[in-house]
Parts: C-alpha cells; sequence; structure tokens
C-alpha cells in the first residue's frame, strides 16, 4: 500500500515538480479495487517529469496500480492525474497518440505477426503506413527481434516476446511509456537490449516510468522512487505476504 | 492500413479460430435459429395460403352474390316440368341481377369418363347463356378441363347428348363448383319430374342493398313459408369474408407470438453464448481497448457475429421451406393453385420479413451484455 502525504521527503520533490508543463502530474489520488478493502493508493501525488522514472518497490505495493491508473486503465477513487497535454488518461486521442505500455505479462495480439501487432498500434496511432514500416524496421532491429518480424507470438521465447510487446509500444514514439516490470524473469542480454531501446526512445520531453523491483534498471533511471519508503515495516510485510 | 481495417480484420481472424476451435457455438447458434425460423416460417406460410384459398373463394362467389338452394320433391306443387314456377324471389330483380336454373338429381358421364352435374335452364334464362350456346347444340358443358367450344358427348341415364365445352366465368361461377351440363328445360322430363334443387343466383347491383341485407330478407321471406316447405340453403360470401377476418386476427395473433419466442429465444440462445465467449476473450478485447482502440468496434464485432450467424439460420430455413414448398404445403392438404408462387410468392411476405426483423432484434439484444462487459476498465483484466 501506497500512502503518501504531502509532507513526505519525496513529495516534496513533487511539490516542486507540479508546476512543470511538460509533467505527468497525479494529484491526492487514491484508489483500491473493493470498498471492503484498504487503500492500496491512498493521496499519492508526483509529477513525473521528462526522462526516466523507476518506481520501485515490493510486490503487491501498488506500483503496477499506479501505472495503470496514470495509462487510464484503471480511475482513481478521488484525485486526479493529467497528462502533459492537460488531459485525463481516458482521453482516447492520448492512448491511440501519446501512450505506450508495456505489460507485465507480455499480452501481444495471439493471432497477429509481429509486424501486424507493431502496425495495429502504429495505425490507432494515426501513423502513415511508410512511417509505421520504417519505425517498426527501427525498433525492430534496435531490439534485435528483426528476424522474427513475420512469426507469431506463441513461436517466440518469453524474452523475444517481451522485446516484442516494448517493440509496440515504442512503434509510436509516444510522449508517455509506462513499462511494468519489463525485466521481469529476463537475462541480462535480453535486459541490456531493452535498456539500449529505451535509452534511444527517452529524447527531449519524453516521459518513461518503469516499474521494476530490478535493480539492473536503477543505472538507467533519472529518478528513482522507492514505494518501500512510505510503507510501514507491517504494511510492507504484509504486502510481501 | 486504416486502422478500422486491421481491427476488423484482426477480429473476423480472431472470430474464425473460435469457430474451428469451438464449432459448437456457432453450430448450436445455426441450428436453435435454423429451428426455429423453420417452425415460424411454416406456420406463418400455412396462415398466407389459408388466406389466399380463402380469397380465391371469395374471388370465385363474388362479394355480391347469394346463391338460394330449395329442394323440390315429387310432393312439391311447384314441380313443374314445362315451364318457371312462380318466382318468389323475384322483387329482388330490382337489387341486382337473378337467374333460375333447376339441378336435377342425376349424374352424367362425359366420353371422358368425367362425372358432371346437370342442370336445366327455363327459356327465361335463355339469355343469360346465349352467349355460350353453339349453332351445333343447345348444351353446354361448363369445364375447366377442357377448352372452350369443343363438342362433347355426354350421357345421363339412357339419354345422351353433344355439348359445347366452355370455360366457366363471370357471376355464374358459384354455380359451377365442378364440372356443370347445361341443358334446355324440358330435354329430359323424366328426370325432371324425380324432382331437382331451384338455384337461384342472385348478383347485386353496385347501388343495391347489401348482400347482409339481401341474405336476411331471403332468410325471412323462407322463415314466413317454414310450415309449407323445407328451409332453402342461402349461400353469400359473409360467411367467408367473417372467416378471413378471423384468419387475420388469429394471423396476428399467431405472428406477435412467434416474434415474441423468436426474438426472446435468439436473444437468451445467442446472449448466453456471447457472454461466454466474451469472457474467454476479455484479453484480445481489453489488450485492443489498451492501444486505443474503440469499444464500438468490438461491440460491432459480437453485433455482426450473432446478426450474420442468425441471418444466415433464418435465410437458409426459409430457403430450404420455400425449396419443398409445394412437396410440404402439398401434403397439408393445400389446392395445387393456391401453391402456385405465381399468384404471389409467401416468402417474400410481410410475415416472413417479420421472422428476419424479429431475428435480427434477438441479435442485437443478445449483445447488450457485451456492451455491459466493455465497460470492464482494461486494467481491470490485463496484468
Amino acid at each position: 500500500m501506497i500512502n503518501v502525504s504531502r509532507d513526505t521527503p519525496s513529495c516534496a520533490g513533487a511539490e516542486r515538480s507540479l508546476s512543470g508543463a511538460d509533467a505527468f502530474t497525479c494529484r491526492e489520488i487514491c484508489f483500491r479495487y473493493f470498498r471492503q478493502q484498504p487503500w492500496i493508493i491512498n493521496g499519492f501525488s508526483y509529477a513525473f517529469g521528462p526522462g526516466i522514472t523507476l518506481i520501485k518497490g515490493a510486490s503487491g505495493c501498488g506500483k503496477s496500480t499506479l501505472l495503470r491508473l496514470m495509462a487510464g486503465y484503471l480511475t482513481p477513487s478521488s484525485g486526479s492525474i493529467l497528462t502533459p497535454a492537460g488531459v485525463s488518461p481516458k482521453d482516447p486521442e492520448f492512448q491511440r497518440r501519446d501512450l505506450g505500455y508495456v505489460f507485465q505479462q507480455l499480452n501481444l495480439l495471439p493471432l497477429a505477426t509481429v509486424t501486424r501487432n507493431l502496425a495495429l498500434a502504429a495505425s490507432l496511432a494515426g501513423l502513415p503506413v511508410h512511417e509505421t514500416s520504417e519505425r517498426s524496421a527501427k525498433w525492430l532491429r534496435l531490439l534485435g527481434i528483426e528476424e522474427f518480424a513475420n512469426r507469431l507470438p506463441k513461436s517466440l521465447s518469453g524474452g523475444q516476446q517481451q522485446r516484442a510487446a516494448i517493440a509496440r509500444s515504442l512503434v509510436k514514439e509516444p510522449l508517455v511509456l509506462l513499462l511494468d516490470e519489463p525485466t521481469s524473469g529476463l537475462d541480462d542480454l535480453n535486459t541490456r537490449v531493452i535498456i539500449r531501446a529505451l535509452h534511444e526512445y527517452v529524447t527531449g520531453s519524453r516521459i518513461c516510468v518503469i516499474s521494476s523491483h530490478d535493480a539492473r534498471l536503477e543505472s538507467l533511471a533519472h529518478e528513482v522512487l522507492d514505494f518501500n519508503r512510505f510503507l510501514p515495516l507491517e504494511g510492507h510485510l504484509e504486502a510481501l505476504v | 492500413m486504416k486502422s478500422s481495417i486491421l481491427i476488423a480484420s484482426y477480429l473476423w481472424k480472431d472470430t474464425w479460430k473460435r469457430w474451428f476451435e469451438q464449432p459448437s457455438s456457432p453450430l448450436a447458434r445455426l441450428f436453435v435459429t435454423g429451428l426455429l425460423a423453420l417452425v415460424a416460417t411454416v406456420i406463418l406460410v400455412a396462415f398466407h395460403l389459408l388466406e389466399r384459398s380463402i380469397r380465391e373463394r371469395l374471388e370465385r362467389f363474388g362479394l355480391n352474390t347469394v346463391l338460394v338452394r330449395e329442394t323440390i320433391t315429387t310432393e312439391s306443387r311447384e314441380l313443374t316440368v314445362f315451364g318457371d314456377a312462380p318466382h318468389r324471389l323475384a322483387p329482388l330483380a330490382e337489387q341486382g341481377q337473378l337467374l333460375r336454373v333447376r339441378q336435377l338429381f342425376v349424374r352424367g358421364i362425359t366420353e371422358f369418363q368425367n362425372s358432371v352435374m346437370v342442370f336445366t335452364y327455363s327459356p327465361a334464362a335463355f339469355e343469360h347463356f346465349v352467349g355460350f350456346l353453339s349453332p351445333k347444340t343447345a348444351a353446354i358443358l361448363f369445364t375447366e378441363d377442357l377448352p372452350g367450344g369443343v363438342l362433347v358427348r355426354v350421357n345421363v341415364n339412357r339419354h345422351s347428348t353433344l355439348a359445347v365445352s366452355r370455360q366457366p366465368q363471370g357471376w355464374l361461377r358459384p354455380l359451377l363448383a365442378e364440372d356443370v351440363l347445361l341443358v334446355p328445360q324440358g330435354t329430359w322430363p323424366d328426370e325432371e319430374r324425380l324432382g331437382f334443387v331451384e338455384t337461384t343466383i342472385f348478383q347485386r347491383k353496385p347501388d343495391g342493398q347489401s348482400v347482409a341485407h339481401v341474405v336476411s330478407a331471403v332468410n325471412n321471406f323462407f322463415t314466413l313459408e317454414r310450415e309449407r316447405r323445407s328451409p332453402p340453403q342461402v349461400q353469400s360470401a359473409l360467411p367467408l369474408i367473417r372467416e378471413l377476418e378471423k384468419l387475420k386476427e388469429r394471423q396476428v395473433q399467431w405472428r406477435n407470438l412467434l416474434a415474441a419466442i423468436l426474438g426472446i429465444a435468439v436473444s437468451l440462445v445467442y446472449g448466453s453464448i456471447a457472454v461466454l465467449e466474451f469472457r474467454q476473450n476479455l484479453f484480445v478485447s481489453a489488450l485492443l481497448r489498451s492501444f486505443g482502440a474503440p469499444r464500438r468496434y468490438l461491440f460491432w464485432r459480437h453485433l455482426v457475429e450473432n446478426s450474420l450467424l442468425a441471418n444466415l439460420a433464418a435465410l437458409c430455413a426459409i430457403l430450404l421451406l420455400a425449396m419443398l414448398h409445394k412437396t410440404l404445403f402439398g401434403t397439408l392438404g393445400f389446392a395445387r393453385p393456391v401453391l402456385e408462387f405465381s399468384g404471389g410468392n409467401p416468402y417474400v411476405s410481410a410475415e416472413v420479413l417479420s421472422i428476419l426483423i424479429w431475428v435480427n432484434i434477438g441479435a442485437v439484444l443478445s449483445s447488450i451484455p457485451i456492451l455491459v462487459g466493455l465497460r470492464t476498465p482494461v486494467g481491470a483484466t490485463l496484468n
């Protein structure tokens, strides 16, 4: 459970960043899946600026939930979330054009080839065909899965599928990229390839938020948000259980 | 490529895969809809054919015709062979045309071994038949089996006569329900002395009293004479019109009932299958929505799938029935002329169209749970 109040150390920085025009802003957000449950996120405020922010914390502490809230896939019980464009993340235009999301469990369309998976995301983002082809080739090459472009996801290994899922998010070169445990269960080689691709992606005002407890990604982040710090010891243990 | 095409193509592929993996799902929907549509079509087409046969009988009889049959036996004072007895229904002539002929208690046999009724006409009725006569004979054979103008030999008891064949037509048709031999009165006096059915056909003038009024007047007249004679048989189109109205009423009731059954059954069966499959495919739906694919695409996918299967099944059932039309409804006792499509194709009628409408309403209703299901947040489905 994330229980952040404005006087916590991390929120002092957040207060500062909340006024940033390019930031992805969360204000006093609270969330729980069911009414009877305790809050998973309670009064969280933060402004995610350009660059890579790594959210780390124990399993069950609400990292993935926060990313889903930021993507507009869940609705906060209270508080507000604003994208850099100043709209709600539930805005379909934002989801189509400006948001890339990599789920924890790969989630490639099973009946579409890797290329078709990329094309579908790119076309929804309104990219022209030639640009889709160029970008697909670029990101598939950078992620080292060029040769699997015409294969179905079921014929790929776990690492290859993860890279394909990341390529699908990067093909539209979104303003905001949210990655949920992108390297969990991957070997060092796969992780290095992903890190290289993310380095390539994060330029200018692009915002990348990674939820992970993988220590290998810490060197990549411009900012680290440690959710463990907000957990009381009992809560942390409870979350672990 | 346009995103809508890509999504549609992916969803179509997904649907095909699902159908191949679980053929029972589309087959169950096809079977249930086909069976229901088949039963509904049989009932509605049967009503349609019944209505048509009544209309044909009405047309044949005539809306403005009244037929009065009075049996004259050897004991009756009206039994005259030569010349007409006083015509008690003569006052009706003011309201329209009257024709009186006598049906003898004998039957004739043509040279083609067809049995025919035998009627005689009096000199007073001659003017009505003058157009049918041939210079070669004063006897006329009204039949639909032969072309007009053929001379046919007809035997009646020990007599034999040559008659000219004519097609029954005009307001005389109610008299000519079957093949009729018409000869001048007094041709066979012995047979006529046995008695006959005095048959009066009345054709109302457009400005005359209503048929109901005429029927009532005839009945009243004969009621007054009830003690002296047996009551006549009075025939008019009124019972047929009543029968038609009752049939139409019943047809509407059945149509509504069938529509309700069809709509509810299709929506329940399709809805249940759609909900089950939606749960299985929640992942793909949520994933597409996570890219920003509009919910309407995903809803349309279910709607199109259900409508496609429902219409395919209903159309196949209707087509199958149209192919078996004559055999099936012929077995059910409908006359051949009623079964002909030239008189109106019952499978392109409003009744059958209503089946398709209700099947589609059922398909739309069955998709409503999907609409509710698509409101589940993406984040609650995908991890």
